[in-house]
């Protein structure tokens, strides 16, 4: 590592604020004032002066996961656990008449049946009743047991036929209609006239799947209770902090009573808020046999039940002036929700037109509620603009990347696509779809995207310096597998010129300081400005203790580098200097700060792929994600992030989505033999790129924005290899095959 | 029971239980006919054996071979070697995970006599007499085998569920082929899936580990 920068004493005369810091003053604990530098407090500096943060960091939970010794949710097992799992409907739309537990309550090894809470089943797969057992085996058998006699109703599962005259009704109240709108923007009026001055106009319907989180740990509670005052939840969950109250309620505890636990968890995506009915069951099911219960979820289950990225069906049309400019734009966008409200951007997302109009409805069908997934409603909503952009350019005879940069006034996109078309060879791209020779053919598809990644003000960090040298960094927080426990220390470690190593963080745990729930790549920017405020305040309440033995030297002005303390011409290791703590030694609880995060990142994408016009078969080549954030905390685990975002958007793009069978109301592919998830064998050469044209000195999260644009770009790619525009996603093979067939 | 004729039973299977083996056979040309021959031989061994079948149903007591150590433990014949390592061993062995129960993700991975097996598609009572290595006993946190150490340096992991499955598979590939290709990395680790998108990482990681002079 390199010399430690001192960001501060180099800042030209720095104003000068009081701030309280906690103290130790014979061994008792209280708050003084100090002054320091600057009106906010010291900032994170330039990108480009970091010792550890902005450089490729390993995780530091990373030994642990790949050795098995990490503990997920799923891998507790209280002393004398039981088994819960849950029985599903198997109709799309029924209710219960009758319900006979009785089977399954005489097999032994069954500790408890209990009903499940909704009167009338909505979807195929909604939870009926739950057993608790000794071993997962006997609560099959117990679900296998129970005998429900149910009164089946009408049903509609698809979109087209949920509009159409006379279809069953969906939602409460049962006068209401399935399609229900709910917001507008724009003056048609306007927007007519302005298609009148366009030179070309392009109108077209946009179809995006529902897809599955496909969370390879599934929804789940370790509940750890055996009677008795208090309970410790073990939760698959991306908020430690929406688990006690929940769970209190079902347990019938006082909240404060209910510790959460989330050491390690696998995959949320968005999809892991709150206890959800499964972990209602579980508490109750714990309650009534005073007896610790797990009950995740099975794979079936996840996919029936555990939620769902919306679906879109989108009518957009847009005009253009004969230099790219976008002057007319109207779009009817329905959200396919199921029972639930679905989401999706509004249009036309991030393109500015001279008019617009825009009419967002939900479009309801008997199918599990779509919920959050990484970037809700955005990818949808870009699927389509991009495509639409796309069409428009070819239209008018306009280079993709030309077309989008006329039509995007933020200058950060005009740099990003001017990197990304150089990573992806874009000056290679034949500009005539389908116009390179042979079966195979390569095409080039580019898109971009935005996302907010600012945090808010929730995360509560204790900063503690023991006088035996150890650092301990202290917070509620969750990591979900974005290296929030790795930043966590880094931020630490840098400001005390120590080495990851050096210092230990607990988190997942209720009982620390509060964070908020990880959503909507908030993560980053509400817990990184905490975990720094704590650090500068415990450096700063150290530094007032050390100053005596380095000539007296003003605290502000005592330097953290290379594992020593130095000011006053002195220097200390790091190990003497602590030792002149008390027996408590320093600790310093961090508060969020603004100024130290932001919101506003931008992203580009381009793809390569190969389309074999003999079998309609598609190939992805090559991958590029350029993506901005402020100061980039750990370069690896960044560009991993990316990464992900990249392949999560090509599995949308070509292979994944939910089949549901009209007549019976259920889906057909509930399970990894038949759900397509990218494998090894399809990720394609993929370029994750760190846009440090960004030089905002602030934290920004940027998982959802990875996910964003990389499904406009290789539907564009897939045009420009084979000149089939394919509007209905995935782009599977007979699709291909028949927007050839068309065309000839 | 007796628990030695149980044994001597076990001893004479030879075949691998495991999805991949099979579907490895299958996609041979022409192993439609291979696989017909394979079970009919085994049909028709089995119906030579005279002594009548036994019928086991409750619980038995069996003994595994778990990463070198002798393990005992009460399951029934319907217990996969998954749910005995998860939930019946006690202390339990949770580093393979339980994911897709049906065979398609690689989550549950661990070795059979050194080749990798769907843990979730083999009975416990079938891998009595075999060596089992889950990814425990390839590596602890302090002393990483080559691929585990290859997979942390290389950030081959975010949320880490699938990544004991994959670590398992590339641990026993590099045994057999110690100096890959990328495309044979790709093939060897085509029964293992990911959601957090860490394959290009993932790849990066094995053939790196090929080349550390760590033990695999």
């Amino acid at each position: 590592m390199q010399q430690q920068q001192q960001q501060q004493s180099q800042q030209p005369a720095p104003k000068k604020k009081k701030i309280r810091v906690p103290r130790s003053v014979n061994g008792i604990e209280q708050m003084v004032e100090i002054e320091v530098d600057d009106v906010n407090g010291p900032g994170w500096g330039p990108n480009d002066k970091h010792v550890l943060l902005n450089h490729p960091m390993t995780r530091v939970d990373g030994p642990q996961k790949v050795s098995g010794a990490a503990k997920y949710t799923y891998d507790q097992h209280p002393k004398n656990m039981l088994y819960g799992r849950i029985l599903r409907c198997p109709h799309a739309h029924a209710r219960v008449v009758n319900l006979d537990t009785s089977g399954a309550e005489k097999i032994p090894g069954v500790a408890a049946v209990i009903k499940g809470p909704l009167s009338e089943l909505r979807f195929a797969g909604a939870p009926v009743a739950a057993v608790a057992a000794k071993t997962p085996e006997i609560a099959g058998d117990a679900l296998r047991a129970i005998v429900v006699k149910y009164e089946v109703l009408p049903h509609v599962v698809k979109a087209n036929a949920a509009v159409a005259e006379g279809a069953p009704k969906v939602v409460e109240p049962s006068d209401e209609a399935n399609l229900q709108k709910k917001a507008s923007r724009g003056d048609l009026a306007k927007v007519e006239a302005a298609f009148g001055s366009a030179d070309a106009i392009v109108e077209a319907e946009y179809i995006s799947q529902r897809i599955h989180h496909t969370c390879l740990e599934t929804h789940g509670l370790t509940v750890d209770y055996s009677g008795g005052d208090s309970a410790t939840v073990y939760a698959s969950t991306q908020g430690t902090f929406t688990i006690p109250g929940d769970a209190a309620k079902a347990l019938e505890l006082p909240e404060s009573a209910v510790t959460s636990v989330v050491q390690h968890m696998g995959g949320g995506f968005g999809s892991k808020f709150g206890i959800g009915i499964e972990g209602m069951l579980a508490c109750k099911l714990s309650k009534q046999t005073k007896t610790p219960v797990k009950l995740m979820l099975t794979r079936y289950d996840e996919f029936v039940m555990a939620g769902n990225r919306s679906g879109s069906w989108q009518k957009l049309k847009g005009g253009v002036k004969n230099d790219g400019t976008l002057v007319a734009f109207q779009a009817r966008q329905y959200r396919l929700g199921g029972v639930g409200q679905g989401s999706q951007a509004g249009q036309p997302y991030i393109y500015a037109a001279g008019e617009s109009y825009r009419e967002i409805f939900a479009l309801h069908t008997n199918e599990d509620s779509s919920i959050a997934m990484r970037a809700p409603g955005h990818p949808q909503a870009s699927f389509a603009i991009e495509s639409l952009m796309d069409e428009l350019a070819y239209k008018i005879k306009m280079d993709p990347v030309a077309f989008r940069k006329k039509n995007l006034t933020d200058k950060a996109y005009h740099r990003q696509l001017d990197r990304g078309a150089q990573a992806i060879g874009w000056d290679k791209r034949n500009p005539i779809a389908g116009g390179n020779p042979g079966p195979f053919k390569r095409g080039m598809g580019c898109a971009v995207g935005t996302w907010g990644g600012g945090g808010n003000n929730q995360c509560k960090v204790d900063v503690t310096i023991s006088r035996d040298g150890s650092v301990l960094v202290a917070v509620g927080t969750q990591d979900l597998g974005t290296g929030t426990r790795t930043f966590t220390r880094a931020i630490v470690a840098e400001e005390f010129g120590l080495q990851l190593a050096d210092i230990k963080e607990e988190i997942g745990n209720s009982k620390l300081g509060g964070a908020n729930q990880s959503g909507g790549s908030t993560t980053a920017a509400s817990l990184s400005p905490s975990v720094k405020d704590g650090a500068i305040k415990a450096r700063l309440a150290f530094s007032e203790r050390v100053a005596p033995l380095l000539n007296n030297a003003k605290p502000e002005e005592i330097t953290f580098s290379g594992g020593n303390v130095s000011g006053g011409g002195k220097t200390l290791t790091w190990k003497q200097a602590c030792a002149t703590l008390p027996a408590a030694g320093v600790t310093a609880r961090g508060e969020w700060r603004q100024d130290l995060q932001a919101t506003g990142i931008h992203g580009a994408a381009f793809a390569e792929v190969e389309v074999d016009v003999e079998t309609g078969h598609i190939k992805p080549i090559k991958m590029v994600h350029v993506q901005d954030g402020g100061l980039p905390l750990n370069r690896l685990a960044l560009e991993s992030q990316i990464n992900g975002g990249m392949i999560q958007s090509l599995g949308q793009a070509l292979w994944e989505g939910r089949v549901m069978d009209a007549d019976l109301g259920m889906q057909v592919n509930p399970h990894f033999g038949d759900y397509k998830l990218p494998g090894s064998l399809e990720i394609p050469e993929m370029i994750p790129i760190i846009d440090d044209g960004d030089t905002r000195e602030v934290v920004i999260g940027i998982a959802e924005g990875c996910i964003i644009p990389s499904l406009g770009a290789v539907v564009n790619a897939v045009f420009n290899a084979c000149g089939v525009r394919v509007r209905e996603l995935p782009i599977t093979p007979d699709r291909i095959l028949m927007g050839l067939k068309n065309q000839s | 029971m007796k628990k030695s004729d149980d044994e001597k039973k076990n001893q004479k299977r030879s075949h691998d239980p495991g999805r991949r083996s099979f579907l490895k056979g299958v996609s041979i040309a022409g192993a439609g006919a291979a696989v017909v021959d394979k079970l009919w031989i085994e049909t028709e061994a089995r119906e030579k054996k005279t002594a009548e079948p036994q019928i086991v149903s409750g619980s038995v007591k069996i003994v595994l071979d778990i990463n070198g150590i002798k393990r005992s433990v009460e399951v029934e014949p319907r217990t996969t070697l998954l749910n005995t390592l998860r939930n019946h061993l006690d202390p339990a062995l949770t580093g393979s995970k339980l994911v897709c129960d049906m065979g398609t993700c690689g989550a549950c991975t661990v070795l059979l006599d050194g080749k990798p097996a769907y843990s979730c598609m083999v009975l416990a009572v079938d891998a009595v007499n075999r060596k089992i290595t889950t990814v425990e006993g390839l590596g602890s946190p302090d002393n990483l085998n080559a691929v585990q150490a290859a997979f942390v340096q290389h950030d081959a992991l975010m949320c880490g569920f699938c990544t004991p499955g994959f670590v398992t598979t590339i641990s026993a590939y590099l045994k057999k082929n110690p100096n890959p290709s990328l495309a044979e990395v790709r093939e060897a680790c085509k029964g293992n899936f990911c959601r957090c998108g860490t394959y290009p990482r993932v790849f990066e990681a094995a053939l790196a580990a090929a080349k550390s002079n760590k033990k695999v």
